[in-house]
Order: C-alpha cells, then structure tokens, then sequence
C-alpha cells in the first residue's frame, strides 16, 4: 500500500523535482546534541538550488532542530551545539571563524508563530534592510515595495505602511516575516511549520506564495502536514528519530517509497 | 460543634449536591473560612479607609492658594505654605529616578538578555531582592556616610541619590520580569535576520516591553515620592527657598510632614496634613498611570 488517494490527488504532476539542479546547502555527517541528548545523527542530506525540500516526520524526530542548524539560530542557547558539516556554497556554516550575523542575513527564516517586530509596517521591512545597506529613501522605499509584493502582501498594507505590524491578521503578520525575509535577498528561506498556527485560507496563500518565491530562493520546509509537503515540495526528507531515514523527489517518498518506516509514515500508520 | 446538624446543600453558592455526598464537617469549614477571609478583608478596607477619610477631611481643611505658593512658615507666624517643600520634593524625585532608570534598566537588561542561567545573574538578582527590602533608613545611613560626611553638609544631591538607590531595584525587577514575557522567538526572529545582540535588544525585544518598563519607572517614583526615613539623613529640611546649587538642606514633603506633625503650631500641623494629602493623591494618581501602561503591555 503507498499513499493515501488524498495525498496521492495533492502530488499529481506538480512541478517535477529537478534532480540536475546544483546543490546549495551540502550537510554531511551533522551531529547535533542538547546538553547530553543526541538528537541528530550522522545526517547527510543535499538541498538543490530553487527546489522546495521539506522535512517530514512525527515530533520530534529533529526537523526542526536540522533546519535551525542551517543559520546556527540554535548557537543563542549555550547547551545546544552542532558537529560535523553545512556546507553552503562550499562555505562550512559550522566553521567558528564564519561572521554569523553576514551568514544570518543570507539566510531567511519564517517561524511557526508569526513574529511581528513592535514597530511599523514598514519598520518591519526595512528592519534587515537597514542592517547591512545604507540605501537612500527612495531606494529604501522601492525595496520595501518589491518585497511586500512577493510576499502578496502590497495591495493590503500599501496604505497603512505607517501602521503597527502587530494589527495585522495572524495570515498577514505571516506575509510580512516572509517580506521581510525577502527584503534581505537572501540565499535560502527556511520555513519552521510557518502554516500551523492559520486558517486555511491564510495556509493556501502561504503555499501560493512559497510555489511563486522557488523561482528566486532556495527553500526549505518543515511540515507536519503530509499534504502541505506533497502540494509544494519538490524534494522530500523523511526523519525519525534524529536519522534521515529516506530523501528524494517528493512524488518517489509518497508514491513509491523505499523504506518500511516511510511508508509506515505517509499511509497514517504512526506518527 | 454539632456535626449532624443538617445544613442545606446549596449554601457554598455552587449547584445543589446531594447532602449525602459531603460530610457535613466540610461545610462548616467552608462556612468559617468565608467568614474569616470576609473579617480579615473588612479589617483591612476599615483601616485604609479611615486613614483615607481622616487625611481628607484635615488635609482639604489645610488647602488653600498659600499652600502651592508660599514657603514654610517660621516657628510661631502665621499661615504659610510648603511650595518649596513641593518643589524640594519635586527636584528630589527626578534626581532620584533620573539616576536610577539608566541604572536599573541596564541591569534588568542585564538578568534578562545577556546573563540569562549565569551564575553571577543569579548572585546579582538575589542582592537585588535583598536590597529591594532593605529598611530605608538604612540606606539614608548609607548615603550620609558616603556623601554628607565627606561634603560636609546635607544636600539635595545626597537625597537624591539617597531616593534613586531605593528605586533602582524596583526598576531592575520589572524591567527583568517585562523583558522574560518577550517571546523568545521575536529574539529569534531578530537573530535570523543577521542582527546582533545589542540591535534585538533596542529595536526589538525594549520596544515589547516598553509599557511594562516604564510601568516599573512609574512604581518606582510612586515608592519614593512619599520615602521619609533616607531624606532625613541627606536632604534633611530649609524652611526657605533653596538656592540653586542643591547644596545645604532642600526642603521636601516627607520631612516637612515629619516635623511638622510634631510641632505644636496649629498651623504647621494643618500644612502636615495637606502634604500628606498631597503625596498621597500623588500616588494614587501615578498607581492608576502604571496600571493603564501594563493593561497595554498585557494586550499586546
């Protein structure tokens, strides 16, 4: 038995995973611990230029912990630390000697809850922008247009820029992390379960949104939604346990899996 | 005590139980434990609320345009005000919360940010609880003999002082407790986009909490605007205008209160009463701000 026929309906003919696509982010041999528990081992995975890789799983398997790894957000808390290599662009994340904050700002990150900053819309976009560029206003302000519009964002804050981003709808405040993620131009997005905490109507807009954003970045996902993954990833990874259990195009992972515990997972049997 | 005496089911105001199911001894134990917390409370509320009265019945009597624009009398003349008393306290307070909101601030900052699960965080934030509930009077001995010894002579700078150490520890622990409520994850969130620590902390995580920061300010100035026992050591009284330098005795409301309460002029006392009347309008008045700030801070 492979997937269900609602998942299998999600996958059908979606944008194909391009296998010849160059490599972005290169993991080999990651460790990753929290104090005395192990909970990554020995994870080698590739994640292919302008493709949606997501990370599936039951909780706590560690695909969250992987993808904090990718901009060593886990390095704000001293227990945590992380062995081995991450490579992006050839450059080792890991490396002590790398600028963490340069490294930060190359990477986007969108969290599960959103995370407005207390300040205004377009603080809130200008806010990484102001980091490292010092652009003058009408740059500035053409910046935060661009980006508020791949975030789908534009037509409904343009008139209220000046206005807190803490007012807007739990959907939109999503939309305006992603811009202002986007703002940065950064390299690769990764997205922490960024639909879990919205209604569907605001998930379907994300989704839409992420499809629209792999022309330009490298994106990866971490669902627990096996039909958020089928519907916009073009690579799947499915962990357990801290091991990558099974990695490939997504149609193959849901259609025509490998592995026992894939399957076991994708048909509902645990997890 | 009549353990079998029937006692009707609905009395401790829930729905209606079976009478069979709860041991009557129970509700008679909730029976007195009601009357006992409602006694204690009415002890409570009649001695605020007579103190309240009696403040303002006498400390209206004593309002007049002279109180806000006159100095202290001299022993023994006629009517008079305490303006350089208000004043005194006025210039005593800013002084104090001026040095203390840097201060506690940054140390607050401090225990919340940087030296979140250290050990010298903890060792701080301890001494600072201590210091919290140090007797003031302590701390006016304290600065009599670091500051006034040394200089020679009472001042409004050693009252000050004497007023910011008191108010730095209240500013330490909400501005600590403000900062904890801040999501992580908007630390996180600052962190991705490449800033460091120094940029989360101004533009991101004080910004969430203003409201309940200078809700801890306010406190603060509401703790020491009516603070008697470190004044009487450092700023001490005048009963005329201060001269500008700050240096000699500055009049103020506490100590004016103090002395004059226990004078026998009539009218000296009656002035004690509408600074008392004052100081405490004073602070009811910055208690309601600071509540109105943390009700924003909580809907956030």
């Amino acid at each position: 038995m492979s997937a269900s026929p609602a998942l299998r309906s999600q996958l059908s003919g979606r944008n194909p995973a391009d296998e010849s696509a160059p490599v972005r982010i290169a993991v080999k041999g990651l460790n990753f611990y929290y104090g005395q528990f192990h909970g990554l081992k020995n994870v080698d995975l590739n994640f292919h230029d302008r493709q949606v890789t997501a990370l599936i799983g039951p909780s706590g398997c560690g695909k969250s912990t992987l993808l904090r790894t990718f901009n060593r957000i886990y390095s704000l808390y001293p227990e945590q630390r992380a062995e081995g290599q991450i490579l992006l662009d050839g450059q080792n994340v890991l490396d002590p000697k790398i600028d963490l904050n340069e490294l930060r700002s190359r990477i986007g990150m969108v969290f599960q809850k959103p995370t407005p900053f207390p300040m205004s819309i377009y603080d809130n976009v200008a806010f990484g922008l102001r980091l490292y560029e010092k652009l003058p206003k009408s740059e500035l302000d053409g910046r935060v247009e661009d980006s508020l519009r791949k975030a789908a964002l534009w037509e409904e804050v343009k008139d209220k820029l000046k206005q807190s981003g803490m007012g807007l709808s739990g959907g939109q405040q999503q939309r305006l992390c992603i811009a202002r993620s986007v703002a940065q131009r950064p390299e690769v997005i990764l997205f922490d379960e960024p639909t879990s905490a919205l209604d569907p109507i605001s998930t379907g807009r994300i989704e839409e949104l992420i499809e629209q954003l792999r022309a330009e970045f490298t994106i990866v996902i971490v669902t627990h939604n096996m039909q958020q993954a089928a519907r916009i990833s073009q690579f799947t990874a499915f962990m357990y346990l801290g091991e990558v259990i099974e990695f490939g195009p997504t149609t193959k992972i849901f259609m025509n899996p490998e592995k026992r515990q894939t399957q076991d997972y994708i048909t509902g049997r645990f997890g | 005590m009549d353990a079998m005496t029937p006692i009707p089911a609905t009395q401790a105001g829930g729905s209606p139980v079976r009478a069979s199911r709860v041991r009557p001894g129970r509700r008679v134990a909730d029976r007195m434990l009601r009357i006992a917390s409602l006694l204690a409370t009415m002890v409570g509320a009649v001695v605020l609320g007579s103190i309240l009265v009696m403040l303002i019945w006498k400390g209206v009597e004593g309002f007049s345009f002279a109180l806000f624009t006159q100095p202290t009398p001299g022993p023994g003349s006629e009517g008079g005000g305490i303006a350089n008393a208000i004043l005194g306290s006025l210039i005593l307070t800013v002084i104090g919360i001026a040095v203390a909101t840097p201060v506690g601030v940054m140390a607050g900052t401090y225990l919340a940010e940087y030296g979140r699960g250290s050990r010298l965080a903890d060792v701080i934030r301890f001494l600072n609880d201590i210091l919290l509930s140090a007797p003031s009077i302590l701390i006016g001995l304290f600065v009599y003999t670091l500051m006034v010894r040394p200089m020679g002579t009472y001042s409004g700078w050693a009252g000050g002082v004497a007023l910011a150490i008191i108010a730095t520890p209240v500013i330490v622990r909400t501005t600590e407790d403000m900062l904890r409520l801040v999501p992580g994850t908007l630390r996180e969130a600052g962190a991705a986009l490449g800033a460091p620590p120094s940029k989360v902390i101004m533009s991101v995580t004080w910004r969430a909490a203003s409201a309940g920061i200078v809700t801890g300010i306010i406190l603060a100035l509401a703790r020491i605007a009516g603070e008697t026992a470190p004044l009487l050591f450092t700023a001490l009284n005048n009963n005329s205008w201060f001269s500008p330098d700050l240096m000699g005795g500055v009049a103020n409301l506490p100590v004016m209160i103090y002395q004059f309460a226990l004078s026998p002029y009539g009218n000296w006392q009656g002035l004690a009463w509408a600074g008392a009347l004052l100081i405490t309008a004073t602070i009811l008045l910055l208690s309601i701000v600071a509540r109105v700030f943390i009700r924003d801070q909580r809907a956030r």
